[in-house]
């Protein structure tokens, strides 16, 4: 039961990192980010590469790929999403249609074998009567860290005031002399920059592989769907929900049918009550 | 629905205004047939009859999202889900229960149809992004099952001689032609007139509809039916042409380059979307050296179309053509 408990938590505490940066960038934007998933990819890979190919130090090469995810976060609104932001369909494409041929480079570039990261440590800790390896520890710490963080900067600094009010009304925003589309990009890197941490993050605990995209947008997606889109406290009480129905039926019943969990979920709350737990009706 | 469904108040809003183009579209439609029915007699090569046995099936698939997607604005990001279902019903059946060809093709379309049944009900009560995620995740639903099912899908192997369409290559390609001309006529001929408008007022603005006394429920599951009959016919077909079917069937790469075909080629008028599908079917195949980038290709003939002709480029060069007549 322990085991349930601790590995439910840190399995949470990773999908709050990611569900966070997708709901973020639909309330704020009104994007429904389908290449969310491919951002985690590419922390990974950049990781991968900075670390393993290039032997940076561990802690510089996080920092630059999450850096590095920012950016391509930035390139992505600025090119894909601004020109088509009205058409929602448009959206969808062309964000799945990155995430797609990002799937494709990494291909290209880094063949089908997957790749591993070695752990940031190699220690092991006892919680509460269960051995846990400390990658997942630090994991764990760091994600919701970063959580607290983007919880302090979104509802306790003058940046996180504007975003809030470009997701609350992006037109009065727009007439109080905020720089929307500004507030928009930065949403979308940092939406980006957490869904690559969360990459460099778990990347030690599974493999790198150019399809690993898929899983985390799909779980995003139950997350946010079940908190409500655009929800914060939403996504944050979810994560929990998902995190630990997950582990519950992977330590009971099977691994594999642990995948499945996510996309019934969504499927069920969609048809049941498609603004989510915690969320509102928002027009789009 | 009563009254005068080519009034012009109502016309000017929810038609595009294509009655006066008919003429146009007319004998774009008879040269196009004529082309397509030609083309095993100069161009007889195995591989080219191949390319365009492809072509007709995605014409068909780009057809029948529209007459959900286009038509009601439900867009639909898991056709995959009626295609997979009636390439795997298909293959199934011939491989593990020996039914005979014409018994397996018939069962895509009837299984798809079924499943639209089953998931229509609350799907339909959704729009805009929540329907898009919901019909993604229902496809991707049934991939994992396939995975998951393997003794009797063969998981990532898939199920490997389905038996051919025909040995014959012509007679693959008229078969194939004969649906998309059948798939893209009906479409078009059941949505040219009162029903059509009704299924635009629906994406127009529904609960007007409902005030106005039209129950939009039938109509919506309608289209959903005709758009996964259409599916899972093409899947069936599919499957029978490519003599294989693997997961790639449910995929979101099948689901994705359907909707670009079909909003490239112009949303909501059927042969619009058709000549979608044809167009980068054969525009993928020309470019087949950039082999996995087919994707990128699809995308940067989407850009500009979203960008400079929002309703496709077909209704764009018609509308033309229409302007140049006056």
């Amino acid at each position: 039961m322990a085991d349930v408990l601790v590995l439910g938590a840190m399995q949470s505490a990773v999908y709050a990192l990611l569900a966070l940066g997708f709901t973020l960038i639909f309330g704020v934007g009104r994007v429904v980010n389908l290449a969310h998933g491919a951002f985690y990819a590419l922390g990974a890979y950049a990781a991968y590469t900075l670390v393993v190919v290039w032997k940076f130090p561990l802690l510089p090469g996080a920092l630059v790929a999450v850096l590095f995810t920012a950016l391509v976060g930035i390139g992505v609104d600025r090119v894909l999403v601004r020109p088509v932001r009205r058409s929602i369909t448009a959206v969808l494409i062309l964000t799945l249609v990155f995430a797609l041929l990002t799937e494709q480079v990494l291909y290209a570039v880094y063949g089908y074998t997957s790749r591993n990261i070695p752990a940031f440590t190699t220690a092991t800790w006892n919680l509460f009567g269960v051995q846990v390896p400390g990658q997942r520890v630090v994991t764990f710490g760091v994600a919701a860290a970063l959580v607290g963080i983007l919880w302090a900067l979104v509802y306790h600094t003058r940046t996180g005031a504007t975003l809030l009010a470009v997701a609350q009304d992006r037109e009065a925003a727009l007439y109080m002399g905020i720089d929307v589309d500004r507030v928009t990009s930065l949403t979308m890197a940092a939406s980006a920059a957490l869904a690559g941490a969360a990459g460099v993050l778990t990347a030690p605990l599974l493999v790198v592989s150019p399809h690993m995209w898929l899983l985390p947008l799909v779980k995003s997606f139950a997350i946010v769907i079940l908190g409500g889109l655009g929800s914060i406290p939403g996504s944050l009480l979810a994560s929990l929900v998902v995190g630990y129905a997950e582990t519950t039926v992977s330590y009971f019943v099977a691994s594999a049918l642990a995948d499945l969990i996510p996309l019934l979920l969504i499927l069920a709350m969609l048809l049941l009550r498609p603004t989510g737990l915690l969320g509102r009706h928002v027009e789009v | 629905m009563d009254g005068n469904p080519s009034s012009a108040s109502e016309g000017a809003v929810l038609v595009p205004a294509r009655t006066r183009g008919r003429p146009w579209g007319y004998a774009a439609a008879a040269a196009s047939g004529f082309l397509l029915l030609t083309v095993p007699v100069w161009l007889p090569d195995r591989y080219v009859l191949s390319t365009f046995v492809l072509a007709h099936l995605y014409a068909a698939m780009a057809a029948g999202w529209d007459v959900l997607s286009g038509f009601t604005g439900r867009e639909n990001f898991g056709y995959a889900l009626f295609v997979g279902t009636g390439a795997y019903a298909a293959a199934l059946l011939s491989t593990r229960l020996q039914f005979p060809l014409w018994c397996t093709i018939l069962a895509g379309p009837v299984v798809a149809a079924g499943l639209a049944l089953l998931v229509g009900g609350p799907a339909l009560r959704l729009r805009g992004p929540y329907f898009a995620l919901a019909s993604l995740a229902a496809a991707g639903v049934l991939e994992r099952m396939t995975l998951l099912l393997w003794p009797i899908t063969g998981g990532e192997e898939g199920v490997f001689g389905v038996p051919p369409l025909s040995l014959s290559a012509a007679t693959t390609y008229y078969v194939t032609l004969a649906f998309a001309a059948a798939a893209v006529g009906g479409l078009w001929w059941a949505t040219r007139g009162t029903w059509g408008l009704v299924l635009r007022a629906i994406r127009a603005n529904e609960a007007a509809c409902e005030a106005c006394g039209v129950h939009t429920f039938p109509h919506k599951m309608g289209a959903l039916l005709l758009s996964a009959t259409t599916g899972g016919l093409a899947g069936s077909l599919y499957a029978h042409v490519q003599e294989h079917v693997g997961p790639s069937v449910y995929s979101a790469a099948l689901s994705v380059t359907v909707i670009i075909m079909s909003v490239v080629g112009g949303v909501g008028t059927v042969y619009g979307a058709a000549a979608g599908g044809y167009l980068l079917t054969l525009l993928s195949e020309s470019l087949r050296r950039f082999g996995e980038y087919r994707l990128l290709v699809f995308a940067l003939a989407l850009l500009p179309v979203v960008l400079y002709m929002p309703r496709g480029v077909l209704p764009h060069l018609l509308g033309h053509l229409r302007r140049r007549e006056r």
